[in-house]
């Protein structure tokens, strides 16, 4: 290490108050929060770096695993687009299934990450310091999967291109009147701009990383780092960018799920067609989102060993964040459903009474996961702080959130406003595949991601570092936070 | 006069603020000293004005293009190529609303991010000064100095604070950049703008090309207009009965008694409420919704070949509708059987 002999002391060597009570009282802070608890960078960047270079057997057979669900989703499609889209359980009512249902879920938990980074750092939330880069590699890969549904489920893929606007005499047009088209622009806006908002913090993260890594790592990083060396001029610079594009990414994050909302509500099908359903898919999404962000955190946390940077505190944050959009969910579940009680229509009553007969396991199922589950639970510190209950809690909303889109998705379309339509569905195997081999599929690309991406926004975790402090109030410590601008 | 570029590394923001001010002391410009940290300081912490920058045109400008292309979305392309949608005017504002909103936002942000890589130039393609301490928690100035006299005082002010490295080179080893950097996002954008011109050329017939379209080549067919056509192959083939004259539907079951049994029971689940339980026409529904369903026992009936009764069954007949959707066309034929045997002989024989 450097010495320095200059009188003022850098911001990780903090000074001990010599009276031991309060000196205890420092050390209690230090525990508990990260901000209070500096190691000098080089150790930190150390930590990151390692964990990027580790890629030990637990990792391989991760992959092989991750691999192989991939490899699944892959064949599976290949027999689908040989023998058509017949060897689903699709039928003409329910032409729409869990291919359509995991697209809303993908694009669903993409969410939390744009909103994590953006609103709570406008907001000026310490607590998504070390959360944000992880939650936006959910959105990005999110996203990126949630994109292939669309092309799974048409079937005769090599007709794909009639969707595009390219020339043909039958006027085959985009219409940009059409529901689905806003859906399409929206999610096109949304990932173009979450990946520039992640570059953009990534920048001096790959700076660090091109400073302290060798070979191959170090070309890749100096190119992705731009020549980034951390100028005021730079940082200014980077402030004001994120800024624009925090507010400007907000709104496109509520317009996504709206849009994705709006190619069922636009339809006259029963249960679909509500105004309601912009803001209710919204809440699902941050709630299922929320959820899966608080699943990736666990396990990096578990297998990179960043005990440090991911402690108590921020799983208490994110799980009272979490109890809000189970709050928030509920009431927008219940206003959809007290409107269709309330009108009695024959035909939304055909569908509440599905609801309590065919579908009833699955919708009993979804209520205890996304209600009784949190609401029971997340209002204790304890089990918010518990990595294992936690775990538990996180998979069960996962569970209820993907239930709800199946119910809504395909549940609803098997009675329709012509019970000459009706039918049931049942998914067939390739549907069963699929869905499994692209959770495969994500978690493998996030599996890689983690060993390329430094994922700990270290400069930011340093600037919270610098910028708080402890103050004496009376006879007790108290941490403190200075903004310098 | 050789210049000299110096670089000190200071581990903290104090010494850092004392540094910058003595070298100033020296006759120094600010625009000539540069500050390096891995944390954002404001420029004030170090006595330092905040650095100049304007977004407002890269945001402003990428907002304008969004409206461009928005316009031309919902107006321009509804007009070169109309597409009726039943009670939907051609630009109807709505969806209009979204094309500018989404427009708008995505081209605001790639403004902003624009602005935001012209404005530091980056990438960089020039050596710069620098020292990889610097993200690991150390604060760099760096310091141009116009003469080796002042290049030393500089170094003496940078001693006197501890400075953990010292680094002097002769400032001709850092070229200006000059405008690299417009060069290497000129040509990414012309390449970016080429790919998005081409296709847009061609998608909006302003250069033709014999495109491969299958879908063009098959024959156009004016409503009703005969006769059939072969489907092209690629078509989905059909089960069941054919419509195609001359041609006989779906494989007959044979007329056995069990047949007529399962017959008897799929009739009295699907066509007695209209049809009446006896086949008489006087089905509950049928009185009271569909005047004037025909008796199935009578001579109208026995007029009927098996394959016109079955393809009724099958496609629905006027205010009768099809029953496809709920029996096989082994059950169709089971309840063929059964018709022909409530009273009407077939028509011709054999059939
Ligand atoms: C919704 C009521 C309804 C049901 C159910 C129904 N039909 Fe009909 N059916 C009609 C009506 C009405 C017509 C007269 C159609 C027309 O306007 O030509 C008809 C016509 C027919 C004809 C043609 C008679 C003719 O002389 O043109 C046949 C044969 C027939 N139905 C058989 C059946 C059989 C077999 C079933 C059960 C599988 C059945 N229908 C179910 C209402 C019904």
């Amino acid at each position: 290490m450097l010495e320095s002999r200059a009188d003022s002391s850098p911001f990780w060597q903090p000074h001990d108050p010599e009276d031991e009570h309060l000196a205890e009282q420092v050390e209690h802070g230090r525990e508990e929060h990260l901000l209070l608890d500096p190691l000098p960078p080089a150790e930190n960047n150390a930590i990151v770096l390692e964990s990027m270079n580790k890629t030990g057997k637990a990792f391989w057979m991760a992959v092989l695993g991750l691999g192989g669900l991939t490899l699944a989703f892959l064949a599976t499609w290949i027999v689908q687009i040989f023998s058509g889209i017949g060897v689903t359980g699709l039928n003409r009512s329910v032409m729409w299934g869990p291919y359509i249902a995991n697209l809303i879920y993908f694009i669903g938990i993409g969410h939390a990450g744009t909103f994590i980074s953006a609103a709570l750092r406008l907001l000026r939330m310490d607590f998504k310091r070390p959360i944000a880069r992880a939650a936006e590699l959910i959105t990005l890969f999110g996203l990126a999967v949630a994109a292939l549904f669309p092309i799974i489920h048409v079937g005769r893929i090599w007709k794909l291109f009639y969707m595009m606007p390219i020339p043909n005499q039958r006027e085959l047009w985009p219409n940009f009147r059409s529901a689905l088209f806003w859906d399409m622009t929206a999610i096109t806006t949304y990932i173009i701009g979450s990946t520039l908002f992640m570059y953009l913090a990534l920048l001096p993260d790959l700076a660090m990383a091109r400073d302290h890594s060798t070979g191959w790592r170090r070309k890749i990083y100096r190119a992705l780092a731009l020549g980034w060396r951390g100028t005021e001029g730079e940082w200014h610079k980077m402030e004001s960018t994120s800024n624009i594009l925090s507010y400007v990414i907000i709104p496109v994050m509520f317009s996504v799920h709206t849009g994705v909302s709006w190619n069922l509500a636009m339809s006259i099908q029963p249960g679909w067609h509500s105004t309601v359903f912009g803001p209710f898919f919204v809440a699902g999404a941050l709630f299922s989102g929320v959820a899966a962000v608080i699943l990736v955190m666990i396990v990096i946390r578990k297998t990179m060993r960043f005990g440090y940077f991911l402690r108590e505190e921020h799983f208490n944050a994110m799980g009272l964040f979490l109890l809000i959009m189970s709050f928030t969910w509920i009431y927008f579940y219940f206003a959809e459903w007290i409107t269709n009680w309330y009108g009695n229509l024959p035909m939304e009553k055909a569908i509440q009474r599905m609801l309590t007969g065919d579908l009833a396991p699955l919708f009993y199922l979804m209520l205890f996961a996304n209600i009784v589950v949190p609401v029971g639970t997340l209002w204790s510190r304890r089990v918010r702080t518990s990595l294992p209950a936690m775990f538990v809690i996180c998979v069960f909303i996962q569970i209820g959130m993907y239930i709800e889109r199946v119910v809504i998705v395909s549940g609803f379309l098997s009675r329709n406003e012509l019970p000459f339509n009706w039918v049931n569905y049942t998914p067939h195997l390739p549907e069963v595949l699929i869905t499994i081999g692209t959770f495969g599929f994500l978690a493998l690309m996030y599996l890689l991601a983690t060993r390329v991406v430094p994922i700990i926004p270290l400069w930011e975790v340093y600037e919270g570092q610098a910028m708080q402090a402890t103050r004496r109030i009376g006879r007790a410590i108290l941490p403190t936070r200075t903004e310098s601008h | 006069m050789t210049k000299f570029m110096l670089l000190g590394l200071f581990d903290n923001v104090t010494t850092t603020a004392t540094v910058v001010g003595e070298v100033r002391d020296l006759g120094i410009k600010d625009s000539e000293m540069e500050i390096m940290s891995n944390i954002p300081y404001a420029s004030k912490i170090f006595g330092r004005k905040t650095p100049r920058q304007w977004f407002l045109p890269f945001a402003l400008g990428g907002m304008a293009v969004g409206v461009l292309i928005a316009f031309f979305m919902s107006y321009i392309t509804p007009r070169l190529y109309p597409i009726e949608v039943g009670g939907q005017g051609l630009t109807p504002v709505p969806p209009s609303a979204i094309m500018y909103f989404e427009f708008m936002a995505l081209f605001t942000m790639l403004g902003a991010f624009v602005g935001f890589l012209l404005q530091n130039r980056f990438p960089i393609l020039v050596r710069q000064m620098y020292d990889e301490r610097i993200t690991e928690g150390y604060i760099g100035v760096q310091v141009l100095a116009p003469s080796e006299a002042v290049m030393e005082q500089v170094v003496k002010v940078f001693e006197n604070h501890h400075a953990a490295v010292v680094k002097r080179e002769d400032a001709a080893g850092f070229p200006d950049q000059g405008m690299r950097h417009l060069l290497f996002w000129g040509g990414l954008g012309a390449a970016g703008l080429v790919a998005v011109l081409v296709p847009l050329l061609l998608t909006y017939d302003v250069v033709r090309l014999p495109w491969i379209n299958t879908m063009k080549d098959t024959v156009v067919v004016k409503a009703q207009e005969g006769p059939r056509r072969a489907a092209p192959p690629d078509a989905v083939p059909i089960q069941g009965p054919v419509l195609i004259a001359g041609q006989p539907a779906t494989e007959r079951l044979p007329d056995t008694p069990e047949s007529r049994e399962r017959g008897a029971a799929l009739f009295s689940i699907n066509c007695a409420m209209c049809h009446g339980p006896a086949g008489n026409g006087e089905g509950v529904v049928g009185l009271k919704h569909f005047p004037e369903t025909p008796p199935l026992d009578g001579e109208r009936a026995a007029a009927l070949s098996d394959d016109a009764i079955f393809l009724v069954i099958t496609n629905g007949k006027n205010r009768m509708p099809s029953l496809a959707e709920n029996l096989s066309p082994g059950d169709t034929w089971d309840i063929v059987n059964y018709v022909r045997s409530l009273g009407g002989a077939p028509a011709e024989a054999g059939q």
